[in-house]
């Protein structure tokens, strides 16, 4: 009897789950990831400025998390200068910075706007090289204290870039600038000689960047400049753009493959295991939703090989099921009462069912902690699944297998099981 | 309890051939699959007996995939390379030959040109930059007229697998270790490295036919490989949970019988299991896009070998083990 409301309760709570579940796929849908809905990806790796030897190994570079974490922050305040909605800056494990921006029209420019490391530095040419090449003195003053950027033009229709200082960059530029009358000042923007004008008089809050070629690219400028230089310099390690077609294209495709082979796997269990087989239905139906409504819920986005491991977990959300049903129809062959047998099948499968997904389980756990992109969302949605499909097979369809398993329709019929005569009359 | 339990298990192998025997005689006889699990021992294939065919085998695929390595090696992807990917929609339906013309003028000819659709094409190109692309596109579609935005474009830095590749190895060697450990924990250290060589087993099979096939190569491969190492496994754990039950149970009989009692008792399981994790599996494999496809075909062979080799390698294996070391009847 006590049994009896501890399965009623679970199979409560389980609703009221599922009822939560359903309401958050409606309220909150599943985001698409970029493969599913069109998109640019950008991966970049960090590397230190001004270093020149320049070391490949990935997590080498001497960078600092610290350092990868504000180029994140600035990199997102371009994007939102830029005006694309929804991007998602984040790092990866090994400090890479991925981007994702969703539906952009001309990705080029966004790679170029996000990635340019936007050092500007004031410097004193001291005389000239033998190739002819400006010799530059020490850096004086960096693009860090500027309040203000903006493109235009100036007073013979060359493009420009004003900035103004702030009152701390103001006092340096007035000083550099009163000590080095008659001299050339460089205006050097990530390493790359702007403009030299003659310094004539003392400046104090404002100047331009001059041998700009566009507008575009002053306001480029301007805008990187506003935001901020990057406290690291990014190479640019992959750059995909997947057009909307495409992604619609996989999206039906992987929605397809799942609904083909979800019917394959009802008919199968049916035809295997009649009424335990609907059953084990009825908890593959509860375990898709409680999949998505986790998904929903999280806010994961969902991506390609996502659904890819969602696929695969279809299959290891049945095998419990099957683990636990040929148990118990072992058990009553073996000529043990209905309630007997459920109880040992249930507990004999436990140890395997736990067994083979812990182990699925450790690799899902090492390929997304060390895995980069579409490893990582392929091992989270594999992790979730497993944890799903088990909390439905041992927690759900345990409780309803036992509060069904004293009533009539728990028939050897409905159990698949053909007992020899002898049997059904102990059985009744 | 454990007692009660004992007693019908001990001599469950002679119940059970009066269990079949009194099953045949049944009346309503139209016994479909059911029949054939119901009787115990009814199933006895000797796996054991024939390990030597099964190493023989599995020996053959894994050694053509090593002379494939050596004669045309792995079909590596972009992602691998380094370079460029655009997948393009042209206004007209482009023959191959008149798209490699127009490439060779742009001073790419040598890359690889890849038909979606009688009027899409892939275009594989060493890395190039902003530029460059922008002068292959232009000229592309001053001959054909192409649809922007290109339905993909991909650009990799060459170098970039190295990490892809380094994180993997570190993921794999993680996922042994912590596998080995549990395996260990749970069962006993020679289950363990069974289990750990039954990995091995697969991985160097899904290696193997991905060098024959000549699919590419790319870092969904890896992220198959890595799921076949977590998922392949669960069948062999399966049959080693049945092992563990009945070497507890059956003090008695020969270790090679147990194994091969266990092997049989859980053969439906291992065969249905395989079957629902290989129907969606399927379904991908013929509906899919490219990417998916490149993830069920790795998952396909992958889940293949895993069955196969929970019951033809890992559980011979045991049995090697025990002749070697006895712990449990010879």
């Amino acid at each position: 009897m006590k049994q009896k409301k501890i399965n009623i309760a679970t199979i409560l709570i389980s609703v009221i789950l599922l009822g939560l579940c359903i309401w958050s796929i409606l309220k909150f849908p599943v985001k698409l990831g970029l493969d599913l809905k069109g998109g640019t990806q950008v991966i970049l790796k960090a590397t230190q400025i001004e270093k020149e030897t320049q070391d490949q190994e990935g997590s080498d570079t001497g960078v600092t998390s610290e350092a990868v974490d504000k180029a994140r922050l600035i990199i997102l305040n371009r994007i939102d200068k830029l005006g694309i909605s929804e991007p998602l800056v984040t790092k990866d494990y090994s400090n890479n910075i991925v981007v994702q921006l969703p539906g952009v029209d001309d990705p080029q420019r966004a790679v170029e706007v996000i990635g340019k490391t936007a050092q500007l530095e004031f410097r004193i040419v001291e005389g000239v090289d033998e190739n002819g090449n400006p010799k530059l003195g020490p850096v004086l003053l960096t693009g860090d204290k500027l309040t203000n950027a903006k493109a235009g033009y100036d007073n013979n229709g060359q493009v420009i870039v004003q900035f103004s200082f702030n009152a701390e960059g103001a006092k340096i530029f007035e000083k550099i600038t009163s000590e080095n009358i008659g001299r050339q000042l460089a205006i050097v923007l990530d390493g790359e000689i702007k403009s030299a004008p003659v310094i004539r008089s003392k400046i104090s809050s404002e100047g331009v960047i001059e041998g700009i070629g566009s507008l575009e690219e002053a306001k480029d400028i301007a805008l990187v400049l506003q935001t901020g230089a990057l406290p690291v310099n990014l190479e640019i390690q992959e750059v995909r753009t997947i057009g909307p077609t495409l992604g619609q294209d996989s999206l039906r495709e992987s929605l397809l493959a799942g609904a083909i082979g979800f019917i394959l796997i009802a008919i199968f269990m049916f035809v295997l295991y009649r009424g335990l087989g609907l059953i084990s239905i009825l908890g593959l139906i509860c375990y898709v939703i409680y999949f998505w409504g986790i998904l929903s819920i999280l806010k994961t986005p969902l991506t390609l090989p996502g659904i890819a491991g969602v696929i695969l977990t279809l299959g290891i959300a049945v095998d419990a099921n099957v683990l636990i049903f040929t148990r118990i129809k072992e058990e009553m062959l073996k000529g043990k009462t209905k309630i007997v047998s459920f109880r040992e099948g249930f507990k004999n499968a436990l140890k395997a069912i736990i067994d083979s997904n812990v182990t699925t389980l450790i690799t899902a756990a090492a390929l997304y902690r060390f895995g980069t992109g579409p490893v990582r969302g392929f091992a989270f949605t594999l992790g979730i699944g497993i944890l799903m499909s088990m909390f439905t097979a041992i927690v759900f369809v345990r409780s309803i297998l036992f509060l069904m398993v004293d009533t009539k329709v728990m028939s050897p019929k409905f159990i698949g099981v053909k007992l020899s005569t002898k049997e059904l009359i102990k059985e009744k | 309890m454990a007692k009660a339990k004992k007693i019908p298990k001990k001599t469950s192998k002679k119940a059970s051939k009066k269990l079949t025997l009194e099953k045949k005689v049944t009346p309503e006889g139209k016994v479909i699959s059911e029949g054939k699990i119901a009787p115990e021992k009814s199933y006895k294939f000797d796996f054991m007996g024939k390990r030597k065919i099964w190493f023989i085998i599995s020996s053959i695929i894994i050694l053509t995939g090593v002379v494939f390595y050596f004669v045309r090696g792995f079909n590596f992807g972009i992602d691998f390379l380094g370079g460029n990917l655009m997948e393009i929609q042209f206004k007209e339906e482009v023959n191959i030959s008149e798209l490699r013309k127009v490439m060779e003028k742009t001073g790419y000819g040598n890359s690889i040109l890849q038909s979606t659709a009688p009027d899409q094409y892939i275009i594989r190109t060493v890395p190039i930059d902003s530029s460059q692309k922008a002068t292959i596109l232009d000229s592309l579609d001053k001959e054909f007229g192409i649809y922007r935005p290109l339905i993909q474009d991909r650009e990799v830095a060459p170098g970039f697998s190295r990490q892809i590749i380094r994180y993997a190895l570190i993921a794999v060697a993680i996922s042994i270790a912590a596998i080995l450990i549990y395996v260990w924990i749970r069962f006993e250290v020679r289950f363990a490295i069974a289990a750990i060589l039954e990995l091995v087993h697969d991985i160097l099979i899904v290696l193997s036919l991905y060098l024959i096939t000549f699919r590419e190569f790319n870092s969904t491969t890896v992220a198959v490989l890595l799921t076949i190492l977590g998922y392949s496994l669960s069948d062999g754990i399966v049959i080693f949970d049945r092992v563990r039950e009945e070497v507890r149970l059956d003090k008695r009989s020969k270790f090679s019988d147990i194994v091969n009692y266990s092997i049989n008792k859980t053969l439906t399981r291992t065969m249905s299991t395989s079957a629902t994790t290989l129907f969606p599996v399927i379904a991908l494999l013929i509906l899919g896009s490219q990417t998916l496809q490149d993830f069920a075909f790795g998952l396909f062979v992958g889940v293949i070998s895993g069955s196969y080799s929970s019951i033809f390698i890992g559980s011979p294996l045991l049995v090697i083990f025990n002749n070697k070391f006895p712990k449990y009847k010879k």
